[in-house]
């Protein structure tokens, strides 16, 4: 068992990597009341073409990473893990996003069963015909439920316009078509690759002794046979440099058109720690620049061409790297007029220093206050870990970052040539 | 887990001295009767007031001081619970220790707070025309974007369908048409108004004390001397539904949003409080619940098929997505369980889990510092002192005749289905 601490954050993290490979992290809360227990595969929506060691490479349908995690909760007696979990006074759920699914649990007593409970069913999949048949409604309705959601549809559109091939722009449902394509034996090839004990990370976190956690998993494991996985292969189509299309539009119902606009890198070849550290760089490069704080969104606000539904974000991982900027807006050209003409001048002028502080700052205290909570803990950490790299390294990398630093960051993301615009306005009558 | 409480003025003040967090965590709770009169200027209140302050006038100044203490947090909301509208406001800030700060970030967040809550920018004795106007326009766009989200917009037309005589079918926003007439005057006058009628409660969580806390607070809140603090309303007691209300609305939408609105005889105040808790459980709040299995698990109706119980109005209502041409058959399932809970038909199963979720929640209050300020507000609320600890022990003793009473006084009031608009 390793201990890991981190004194700057009052933290410390007990880790332990098992013979069949799972890797196990605890992080006692001393206090706390509550356990907060995340167990996680390195396998979201973008891994739809794969292989484990010789086998033939296969591609699956869109959505299918996100289906076996609903398939995932039932049980071969035909009960609902829900249930068990409910007894032990557990709430359970689970989510899946591009590059991981998580499955967790929250709970303030019986926190060994629930931990049993939790690893033992992620590892026990059973799926038949049947229950595959019966989910496809149900996921049906899923879809139906974000394809009304203009805030969703607006920024999925921005993947869609930046990515021509990479699997990001899929929507991680699939759609009601692509849904309907999946069978238990897809369901069954994807589980045996990527739920591995050796591709999969155990959080737990809050009012737990780390020793007692890290044996009890380790018995637990030790009675299980996993037989050894080849080496997972993912396959991605080479993605060229270009966007797919500057401007999507859809239409839905809404009060006020909705405008976001990205920015794709081209060049992206960081992995673990050096691509955290650029991670960093480039949020406070955006925030200093779209933040609510800055002389821009003020005199936009001013002009009554964004509200405070404004944002931005920035994400990267070892295949993409692109920014996303908008919110509610009654004209989105002005809009995309006046971030444009904003950006060719602060590419220009560079970034003041003083706002360059004041930001800094404001990006320390964020992350520490998001220490406040187990759950972004959890998730933040098995997200990072995946990448291979420490999300307690976060606080270092911003108060390394230099205002050498974010300008480098300002030149090279704001190409015009990479940028797209997404945008969802009502239906003209 | 005790509050200390203390006051300035007419501020009622709550302190829960502890470690075990890393930041600071203020919430203010201002509550004002909920009338059709004073909902919109109450709720544009806080927006203006956002926007700058005598020390700090420019909106960019203000949101630089944020920025400074180190990310701090600053939001508000606009709530209603029962016959009375909250104006919240609360803030996050880093406990000192992890960062060089040169003051004490708890004391600048206090002084924060007490200025825009107390000291606003005045031009002409009023407020900036400017930022009045402009806050007209960002609330007015507020309202109208509760349309974008479905789920949410189905959720208060159910409401106001069902509270039609009834001040709760005020969103607590207000509403738009009230917005044109409002001018930086008659806003200041309410303010002004407000400040005297509000009855305030700052709760503060986080490595302080009790005295330190009033002192910040009287460096910079500042209340007037006098002031008349309106006692919270009392909600009107459970009346019968002679006959239940059905509507139907239209948009362009991909799904159908079907929503229920119940009356429960039973209030946050009342005894009954915790078996109504242990109904809705049954009901519908968890994955074990009627409502989810038996819409979602066994006829693949739904994504979502869930119940919420609104205890300071005395409402429960039921919410589920589904294809248009199932309004029928998941009509008839989810009255099917509502009657099935008047039957009693509950298993002991069922009712083993809803207690064990319902206590694990209880007992996860005390890992959120801004839950439990919640929970002893309930107490401010209410006027009953609740404890986690003895709430959980209120959970166990329900019994199934205990739950099958509760829902003998519930009745359905109003069925709401938002659909699209192909004729059927």
């Amino acid at each position: 068992m390793d201990v890991l601490n981190y004194p700057h954050v009052e933290e410390t993290l007990y880790r332990e990597v098992l013979d069949n490979g799972l890797e196990i992290i605890v992080l006692p809360k001393p206090g706390f009341q509550k356990t907060y227990a995340t167990f996680a595969t390195k396998y979201g929506s973008i891994d739809n073409h794969f292989a484990a060691g010789d086998e033939t490479p296969l591609k699956v349908p869109d959505g299918i990473a996100h289906f076996l995690e609903h398939k995932m909760f039932e049980e071969p007696d035909g009960q609902d893990v829900f249930a068990t979990f409910s007894k032990q006074g557990a709430a359970a759920n689970a989510y899946t996003s591009f590059d991981r699914t998580v499955y967790l649990f929250s709970a303030t007593e019986q926190i060994e069963e629930n931990l049993m409970t939790l690893i033992d069913f992620v590892q026990r999949p059973h799926f038949t015909e049947q229950n595959v048949e019966k989910e496809k409604g149900i996921i049906a309705q899923e879809i139906n439920m974000y394809n009304d959601n203009a805030d969703w549809r607006v920024y999925y559109g921005l993947f869609e316009a930046l990515y021509q091939k990479h699997p990001i722009a899929v929507d991680i449902a699939g759609t009601v078509e692509s849904i309907y394509q999946i069978d238990k034996d897809l369901l069954y090839r994807c589980y045996n690759t990527f739920y591995h004990p050796s591709n999969m990370l155990l959080f737990v976190v809050g009012g737990v002794d780390a020793e007692q956690i890290i044996e009890l998993v380790k018995s637990n494991q030790a009675q299980k046979e996993f037989a050894p996985l080849g080496e997972i292969q993912r396959f991605f189509d080479e993605e060229p440099k270009e966007i797919r299309e500057q401007r999507k539009i859809k239409q839905l119902p809404v009060s006020l058109p909705k405008c976001m606009l990205g920015f794709k890198e081209a060049e992206v070849t960081k992995q673990g720690e050096e691509l955290l550290r650029h991670e960093v760089e480039s949020k406070l490069m955006l925030d200093i620049l779209f933040g609510s704080s800055s002389p821009f969104y003020q005199s936009l606000y001013d002009q009554q061409l964004i509200f405070d539904s404004f944002g931005h974000e920035y994400n990267c991982s070892e295949q993409y790297a692109f920014s996303v900027i908008g919110g509610d807006t009654p004209d989105p050209d002005a809009l995309i007029a006046a971030i444009t003409k904003y950006l060719e001048e602060t590419l220009q002028s560079g970034i003041d220093s003083e706002r360059f502080e004041a930001v800094k700052r404001k990006k320390i205290g964020n992350y520490l206050r998001m220490l406040n909570s187990p759950e972004s803990i959890a998730t933040q950490f098995t997200r990072y870990r995946f990448r291979d790299c420490d999300m307690f390294n976060v606080l270092n990398y911003y108060q390394e970052c230099t205002l050498e630093n974010v300008n480098a960051r300002l030149k090279e993301h704001f190409d015009f040539e990479q940028m797209a615009v997404s945008i969802v306005v009502s239906p003209t009558s | 887990m005790e509050f200390q409480v203390g006051s300035f003025k007419h501020l009622n003040i709550h302190v829960l001295p502890t470690n075990r967090f890393k930041t600071y965590s203020i919430t203010l709770f201002a509550g004002t009767p909920l009338t059709e009169e004073t909902v919109t200027t109450t709720a544009l209140i806080p927006y203006v007031l956002r926007r700058g302050t005598a020390r700090y006038p420019e909106s960019i100044q203000l949101r630089e001081q944020l920025d400074i203490m180190y990310g701090a947090g600053f939001g508000f909301h606009t709530v209603k619970r029962g016959n009375t509208q909250f104006v919240q406001m609360k803030m996050d800030v880093i406990n000192d220790r992890f960062v060089n700060s040169e003051h004490s970030l708890l004391e600048e967040a206090l002084n924060y707070l007490g200025d825009v809550l107390t000291n606003p920018l005045l031009e002409n004795g009023s407020f900036r025309e400017a930022y009045v106007e402009a806050e007209k326009s960002t609330l007015q766009k507020q309202l109208e974007a509760i349309i974008n989200d479905k789920i949410q917009y189905a959720a208060e037309r159910c409401v106001q369908e069902m509270c039609e005589n009834e001040p709760y079918r005020l969103n607590a926003s207000g509403k738009i048409q009230d917005i044109p007439h409002i001018t930086g005057s008659s806003l200041f006058a309410r303010y002004k108004q407000w400040l005297q009628d509000a009855k305030f409660d700052l709760y503060v969580v986080g490595d302080t004390t009790l005295e330190q806390v009033v002192q910040y607070v009287s460096q910079s809140f500042q209340l007037p001397d006098t002031a008349t603090s309106i006692p919270y309303a009392p909600v009107e007691r459970h009346q019968h539904v002679h006959s239940v209300k059905t509507v139907v609305d239209r948009l362009d939408v991909n799904q159908g949003k079907l929503n229920l609105g119940l009356r429960i005889n039973a209030h946050y105040s009342d005894d009954n409080y915790v078996k109504a808790l242990v109904y809705n459980g049954v009901l519908g709040a968890y994955p074990h619940s009627k409502l989810f299995v038996n819409v979602r698990e066994k006829e693949s109706l739904a994504y979502y098929c869930a119940s919420r119980y609104d205890a300071h109005k005395g409402i429960l209502t039921i919410q589920s997505g589904i294809e248009f041409s199932n309004y029928e058959k998941a009509l008839n399932i989810i009255n099917e369980q509502l009657e099935n809970l008047k039957q009693g038909i509950i298993s002991d199963e069922e009712l083993e889990q809803t207690k064990a979720m319902l206590s694990n929640a209880m007992r996860e209050i005390l890992d959120n510092a801004n839950d439990i300020a919640g929970f002893d507000f309930n107490k401010q609320f209410s006027g009953v002192d609740r404890t986690v600890e003895s709430v959980i022990e209120q959970i166990a003793a329900v019994t199934k005749q205990d739950v099958q009473q509760i829902a003998a006084e519930v009745e359905l009031d109003t069925i709401y289905f938002l659909r699209d608009l192909q004729e059927v």
